[in-house]
């Protein structure tokens, strides 16, 4: 599956275009291919969610277009280009901020959360120290933080669990990048923080036209937050399309049987069948096919196209429109 | 049911510097909490974050010592003990940690930290502990082949579904899950829910399960606390409390969970969020209450029981319904 997008139907300039993307890591099991042909646009103020198994390669791919790969990672193939420059070859930063998936580690527990979270500023925003402690002050008053004047002096064990991820949704907004990409930024939050967090979010991609890459697992987040998705499975994007749709009527197997899973709408506890394939095994063909209740032979020798089907929806699959068995979706 | 373990009146004071120069007050995260947990339940906290939940979590494992208060284990009295002596005392209760990253040692390959937990348990024969090393991750959802690797070769959801195994492999009494469900998809999610539950059938384990997912929390908990700014101000059984909630911030939670194909959502809480440091006069809640009045910003509100089970601190919980 190479381009998904490439005869979009909009062609509105691209503030991230990911074409064709692959990263491979050398690990001691062999050549781990983590994602493979993941191809999406995100036109300025735009919200894209992904969505996908544990270990599908959601943080890989943020990290690709950071430039933070890890030692051993390989890109072979693909482009990434931000504001039109290919990023692979010229990382920028301070444009693009990021929410990392574990504050815990992110932050220096020997330093102060602001001497941290000021050099990050120094380094990539212009303006005085003064200047910076007052913006920061203020995004720390935007994500809740209780006594957000003492914020910056206190240590990063003197914050809970989600204050800690707060403090770096807020560090990530310090330099009013173009595009925020977001690992699961919200999974420590309690619901009603999390409600202000994603309306300061969002406000900020309607009000600047800030892009939005948004990984998460939850889909009332996803409904919440996004206007389109792309959902991963080993790798590969598997579904592609406005958030409404692929929720309302998801196509490939295995978002018809992830989405089957959430506690409001399973009867029983089951995931779906068998688990994800290591990264340095991954089987031929369809990545998801010894899993699939309507596999096919064809499943597992030909990597499937990405079809469009409507409402610039793409869905790898070629059985999309079969019915999953009654017992696959709990 | 018998109690396993209880907290009375528990206050757990943070971040008091007692130097010679320095003179600094600490912040009550926790302020007067009781609770029983029945052995083999599912107890569940939820609340804001900065609640105090995590605080709760390390103070009835022994790991951060109560400032007032008691705790009784199996009946036992355990609290006042020195740091060491808690844990000694408290081994039956082990902590599947909020974040991943810190539960694990980097310098481990993630395989060896688990043999090491079940060497402390008792387990000596090496071919025992790889066939229950790879049943117990095969059983979280992972290939056993990711055993070989270190921590930071792992995605976050493999490591929190290895420090879930870690704990489990222990066989505790008592296990209390902080956000042991955040950052593991729908899948994953019901197969490491589902385990809880047969080790829960099996062996009797019993759960402390702290977490902000509310559709989880429904599903998997027999009783649900709801924790503010330090305080308990709502408990009930599960089903009772999530069809009426009776404490405004309860309510307020509630309503604003992501709901899946929901576009919009309703408001937030109103108003700053509270400050360990000026906890407001009265009741906790008053200044983002929609219900407060004069005598919500006067008088504390005491537990009032709702039905059997339930209570609430609340002066107006009636008007709540
Ligand atoms: N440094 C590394 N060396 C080898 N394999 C790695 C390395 N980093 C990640 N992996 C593997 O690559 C795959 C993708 O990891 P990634 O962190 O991108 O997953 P993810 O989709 O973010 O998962 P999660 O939802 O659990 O965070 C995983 O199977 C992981 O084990
Ligand atoms: N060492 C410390 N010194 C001072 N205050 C602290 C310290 N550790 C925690 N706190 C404060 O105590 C409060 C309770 O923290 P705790 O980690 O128990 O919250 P939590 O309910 O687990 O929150 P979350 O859901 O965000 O994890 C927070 O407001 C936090 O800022
Ligand atoms: S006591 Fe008053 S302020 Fe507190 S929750 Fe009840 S109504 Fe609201
Ligand atoms: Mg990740
Ligand atoms: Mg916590």
């Amino acid at each position: 599956m190479s381009d998904m997008l490439a005869d979009s139907p909009e062609a509105a300039p691209s503030l991230l275009s990911v074409r064709d993307l692959a990263v491979h890591i050398r690990t001691d099991g062999g050549l781990a291919r983590i994602l493979d042909g993941v191809s999406f646009d995100l036109p300025p103020g735009g919200t894209l969610g992904i969505v996908g198994e544990s270990g599908c390669g959601k943080s890989t791919l943020l990290r690709a277009i950071l430039g933070i790969l890890p030692k051993g990672a390989r890109v072979p193939q693909g482009q990434v280009l931000f504001q039109g420059q290919d990023i692979l070859r010229a990382p920028v930063r301070g444009r693009i901020g990021f929410i990392p998936q574990d504050p815990y580690l992110s932050l220096n527990p020997v330093f102060r959360a602001g001497d941290q979270l000021l050099e990050g500023m120094r380094r990539h925003a212009s303006g005085s120290r003064d200047e910076h402690r007052r913006k920061l002050v203020s995004l720390f008053q935007a994500v809740q933080l209780p006594e957000p004047e003492n914020a910056l002096d206190k240590y990063p064990h003197q914050f809970s669990g989600g204050q800690r991820q707060r403090l770096l949704i807020a560090a990530a907004l310090a330099c009013d990048p173009d595009l925020v990409v977001a690992d699961e930024p919200t999974t420590a939050l309690d619901v009603t923080t999390q409600l202000e967090i994603l309306a300061l979010l969002r406000g900020l991609t309607a009000e600047r036209g800030m892009g939005l890459l948004f990984v998460t697992h939850d889909f009332g987040v996803l409904s919440a937050v996004c206007e389109d998705v792309a959902v991963l499975y080993a790798g590969r994007v598997a579904d592609w399309g406005p958030t409404g749709n692929v929720l309302a009527d998801p196509r490939h197997p295995y978002t018809r049987m992830l989405l089957a899973c959430h506690p409001d709408r399973a009867t029983d506890l089951v995931g779906i069948p068998g688990t994800v394939p290591a990264a340095t095994a991954q089987p031929p063909g369809c990545r998801f096919h010894p899993r699939c209740p309507i596999a096919r032979p064809v499943c597992s020798q030909a990597v499937p196209e990405p079809l469009r089907i409507f409402d610039g929806s793409r869905v790898a699959c070629p059985f999309h429109a079969d019915p999953l068995p009654e017992v696959a979706l709990g | 049911m018998a109690e396993l373990i209880a907290a009375r009146d528990l206050v757990v004071e943070l971040g008091a510097e007692r130097g010679l120069l320095k003179r600094r007050a600490g912040v009550r995260a926790v302020d007067g909490v009781s609770l029983s947990v029945a052995a083999g339940e599912t107890f569940g906290v939820v609340g804001e974050s900065g609640c105090g939940k995590t605080t709760l979590a390390r103070t009835l494992l022994g790991l951060q010592r109560e400032s007032g208060g008691e705790i009784r284990l199996e009946g036992a009295l355990v609290s006042g003990a020195s740091p060491a002596q808690a844990r000694r005392q408290r081994a039956a209760v082990q902590y599947v940690h909020q974040d991943p990253g810190a539960a694990l040692d980097p310098w481990w390959r993630v395989g060896a930290t688990l043999a090491e937990g079940l060497r402390i348990q008792g387990t000596t024969d090496r071919a025992e502990a790889t066939v229950r090393i790879a049943e117990i991750l095969r059983a979280v959802g992972l290939d056993p082949a990711l055993g070989d690797r270190y921590p930071h070769e792992l995605s976050g959801g493999q490591q929190r579904r290895i420090g879930l195994a870690r704990i489990l492999l222990l066989r505790p009494k008592l296990v209390i899950l902080d956000e042991p469900t955040a950052g593991l998809d729908l899948s994953v999610q019901a197969a490491v829910l589902r385990l809880l539950r047969d080790l829960r059938d099996r062996f009797g384990l019993t759960y402390l399960f702290i977490s902000h997912d509310l559709s989880v929390v429904r599903r998997v908990c027999d009783q649900v606390a709801v924790m503010y700014l330090g305080r308990i101000v709502e408990q009930a059984p599960t089903a009772e409390l999530f069809a009426q909630p009776r404490h405004p911030y309860t309510r307020a939670l509630l309503a604003a969970a992501p709901r899946l194909g929901a576009q919009a959502s309703v408001p937030g809480l109103r108003g700053d969020p509270p400050s360990l440091r000026a906890i407001p006069s009265g009741c906790r809640f008053h200044p983002r209450c929609p219900l407060a009045d004069a005598i919500c910003a006067a008088e504390e509100p005491t537990k009032q029981s709702v039905a059997a089970g339930h209570d609430v601190c609340c002066h107006h919980w009636r008007d709540a319904a």
